[in-house]
């Protein structure tokens, strides 16, 4: 955990670009808000190694928001649930339902339907947003917090020692 | 482009895909292996052993080698085992957690065998069964126990006699009451407390006071001597209601115990079907203790499958808004319920020869399935049966559920079925059975149909009862059977009919009717010998409870009586005195007068008579 948060201050302090980390955010909530062992999250889980996002940022943003979940969970059922109930829209589950693939994606299943609904919606403000704290961070705070003093107590610690190995 | 690619990252996501269907390929097999024995245990309450479990992928399968069950109450026996069995699953659905297995084949399949170990579960070998645990358990379980004329040391010792139950609670009444009665007599004065306290009132009020000073000692000790009594009247109001009380309870056990014999023997006699219809019943006797196996043995596997069989989820609307979410199924003609036996096929070998069992739609899920579970049992040229065939329908899709079985046995050759009475045999008879049981909500009716042709009897007995139920047998050449159950799936209200009850019934009710007497005379004897343990003494007790309270009503009075006992006081007496006194002097006085008066009168007839005899002698 300590690694995984040194790497993380890593990326946020200059080593990964602004859009890496924030993609690995915005990418992390759709994996945090759904059922984890669904079609939809091993294709995330691809592309978030695929794809040149922070990784480290990745797992805590999993982590993160997976607590975020417990609170937002009953809601994304709800949700999932009244959009599977809605008449006018029958016709088109009961056409997906049809096909082994739809069914696969666990798209009938209300968590699955609220949660990547949810996700998908926050998406783009997730990563706008995680974005412009990145950049804002680096500019303003970081000088600022290096010289607080309870910052450079722990810059004697281990912490980091370990996070300066691995920027090294 | 090149920048936003991760290539490692693309290998290391196919190397760890790829090291993952590894380890599956080789470990899912033990995997399986050790849930199959360790759930299949915990669901047979005995062990469950594969020797081999391995996974296919294409098409995605699972293969068990040589699987034994064995069974819960035999040890040494397995309930099923098979030499083989594959089974083809959806990958899809699986990949959602759901195992739907499209086609299932089991070949081998055997019932009953020997076991070379004990098939005990760990846990649960603390009490090893013995054939006898069996028996005993079986005679108190069986459907058709009674069916059987047990005798009747058998029915007492099984039977929770009222008899008994009365008896210990006339005793246990007796035992608290002599107590309460006991402490409370001991403090009731005795005849001669009685005496001496009559003597002592006898002194106390008998002779003159000399004084004023004699009065006042006098008057102190009857006031003790009626505190004493109002302390022996309380003890003896104590008493009497302690005897009262102890006298009704005791009253009423006894009625109880003595009306416990006649309660249990009919209890019995209807329990054990002593009456004249129930023993000569010959269907029964026929066919009970076969029938009752077969049911028991339907029961057991019907009670094994039937909780997997209902939908243990709401419908889709009523679902409630959980946290974990849950799956809405649509309309479909391949829903996926999280488990579902498509299409099994399972060749099975029993005594009488090779069994075909087809299995179609088995899940827990009916409603999400939309169709009933089916099985049929086919057996074709089985030893001595032409044909069987049994077609189970298990309709769970709405509750409550609906079994439907429906039996049809061609041309069974009946062989050496023991009538049960004077050694009478139905040596050979061809049968054909139609049957159809539904069960609903743990009720069941069935209804079944045999019809006997080609009978040939026989008898070995030397009675006449032998010789005329021979010859009564000898005349039939078919008759027809009727079964029937009906309420309680697990106590079902059996009943046979025959034809043949009302051909040989009163050879045959002539001798259950002397077997009934005779059952019954011992019953009654039993049961008597045990009220009389009980109630040896009992009417001698409650008259001496009778004849304590009248003691003690003698008591009360005569230390009322004494209560009552005065003591007049000193001016009182000296009244007195002065009074008889004076009245003695009066009397005196009076008297005195009345002498005169007599002595005037005598003196005044002295002198008439004399007057008149000087008149006489004057003429």
């Amino acid at each position: 955990m300590l690694t995984m948060l040194a790497k993380l201050l890593k990326a946020l302090n200059s080593e990964s670009a602004p859009w890496q980390v924030a993609l690995a955010f915005s990418m992390s909530l759709i994996v945090a808000l759904t059922p984890m062992f669904s079609l939809h999250n091993l294709l995330v889980l691809l592309l978030a190694f695929v794809i040149r996002v922070n990784l480290s940022a990745f797992f805590l943003g999993v982590a993160a928001f997976s607590l975020l979940a417990m609170v937002i969970d009953p809601l994304s059922v709800q949700l999932g649930a009244s959009l599977l109930a809605q008449p006018g829209l029958q016709d088109f589950w009961t056409e997906l339902y049809q096909s082994d693939f739809w069914r696969m994606t666990a798209f009938n299943h209300t968590l699955v339907l609220g949660g990547l609904l949810l996700s998908l919606l926050a998406f783009i403000p997730v990563f706008v947003l995680s974005r412009l704290l990145i950049v804002m961070y680096r500019q303003r705070l970081l000088n600022w917090i290096s010289r607080l003093k309870v910052v450079q107590v722990l810059k004697a610690g281990k912490f980091y020692n370990l996070y300066k190995s691995l920027a090294e | 482009m090149k920048q936003w690619i991760r290539w490692s990252g693309l290998t290391a996501f196919v190397v760890v895909a790829a090291l993952l269907a590894v380890f599956f390929l080789f470990a899912a097999g033990p995997l399986m292996k050790w849930g199959i024995e360790y759930f299949g245990s915990r669901a047979a309450g005995a062990k469950v052993d594969a020797e081999n479990v391995s996974l296919s992928f294409s098409p995605l399968g699972v293969r068990v080698d040589n699987l034994t069950v064995a069974d819960a109450e035999k040890p040494m026996q397995n309930l099923l085992e098979f030499e083989r069995a594959d089974a083809q699953l959806a990958i899809g659905p699986l990949l959602l957690g759901k195992a739907i297995i499209e086609d299932l084949r089991v070949d081998g399949l055997k019932f009953s065998t020997a076991r070379s170990v004990d098939g005990t579960l760990e846990q649960d070998a603390k009490e090893p069964v013995t054939e006898d645990n069996i028996e005993n358990d079986k005679s108190q379980d069986s459907l058709l126990s009674g069916v059987e004329l047990p005798t009747a040391e058998e029915i007492l010792a099984r039977e929770q006699l009222h008899t008994e139950t009365a008896g210990k609670a006339f005793r246990e009444a007796y035992a608290k009451h002599r107590g309460s009665v006991e402490s409370t007599m001991e403090s009731i004065p005795d005849g001669s407390a009685l005496s001496r306290y009559e003597n002592e009132i006898k002194a106390l009020t008998s002779g003159r006071f000399e004084s004023i000073e004699d009065f006042k000692a006098r008057k102190a000790k009857l006031d003790e001597l009626k505190k004493q009594f109002r302390n022996d009247k309380q003890a003896i109001a104590e008493a009497r209601k302690a005897i009262s009380e102890a006298r009704s309870e005791l009253a009423l056990r006894l009625k109880e115990l003595k009306a416990a014999p006649a309660w249990d023997m009919d209890s019995i006699r209807s329990k054990y079907q002593l009456t004249a219809e129930g023993a000569a019943n010959l269907s029964a006797l026929l066919f009970g203790s076969e029938a009752g196996e077969w049911a028991e043995q339907a029961l057991y596997w019907y009670d094994k499958v039937q909780p997997y069989l209902d939908s243990g989820e709401e419908a889709s609307e009523d679902v409630a808004y959980v946290r974990e979410g849950s799956f809405i199924h649509f309309p479909t003609d391949n829903p996926w319920p999280d488990f579902l036996l498509r299409n099994a096929q399972l060749s099975a070998s029993t005594v009488r020869g090779d069994l075909m069992i087809f299995v179609e739609n088995v899940t827990h899920q009916p409603d999400v399935l939309g169709k009933p579970a089916h099985v049929v049992v086919n057996g074709a040229g089985l030893e001595d049966i032409e044909d069987l065939t049994l077609d189970a329908v298990l309709d769970h899709r709405k509750k409550p559920g609906t079994d439907t079985l429906t039996l049809s046995v061609k041309d069974w050759t009946v062989r050496s079925m023991k009538l049960g009475v004077a050694g009478a045999e139905l040596q050979k008879a061809v049968a054909q059975v139609q049957g159809l049981a539904v069960v609903t909500e743990g009720n069941v009716n069935a209804q079944a149909d045999m019809q006997f042709s080609q009978t040939e009897f026989s008898t070995q007995g030397k009675t006449t009862l032998a010789r005329e139920l021979g010859s009564a047998l000898k005349g039939i050449r078919k008759f027809d059977v009727r079964a029937g159950a009906r309420g309680k799936l697990t106590s079902p209200a059996l009943e046979f009919g025959s034809d043949l009850d009302r051909q040989i019934s009163a050879a045959f009710s002539q001798r259950m009717k002397a077997r009934q007497n005779e059952l019954e005379q011992k019953l009654s004897l039993a049961i008597n010998q045990r009220l009389n343990e009980y109630l040896g003494g009992s009417a001698q007790d409650l008259q001496r409870l009778n004849e304590m309270d009248g003691s003690l009503s003698d008591k009360l009075d005569q230390l009322s009586s004494l209560g009552e006992t005065k003591l007049e006081d000193y001016q009182a007496q000296k009244e007195r005195e002065a009074k008889e006194k004076a009245d003695r002097k009066e009397a005196e006085l009076k008297a005195k007068r009345d002498a005169e008066k007599a002595e005037l009168e005598r003196k005044k007839k002295e002198a008439a008579d004399k007057a008149r005899e000087k008149l006489k002698n004057l003429f």
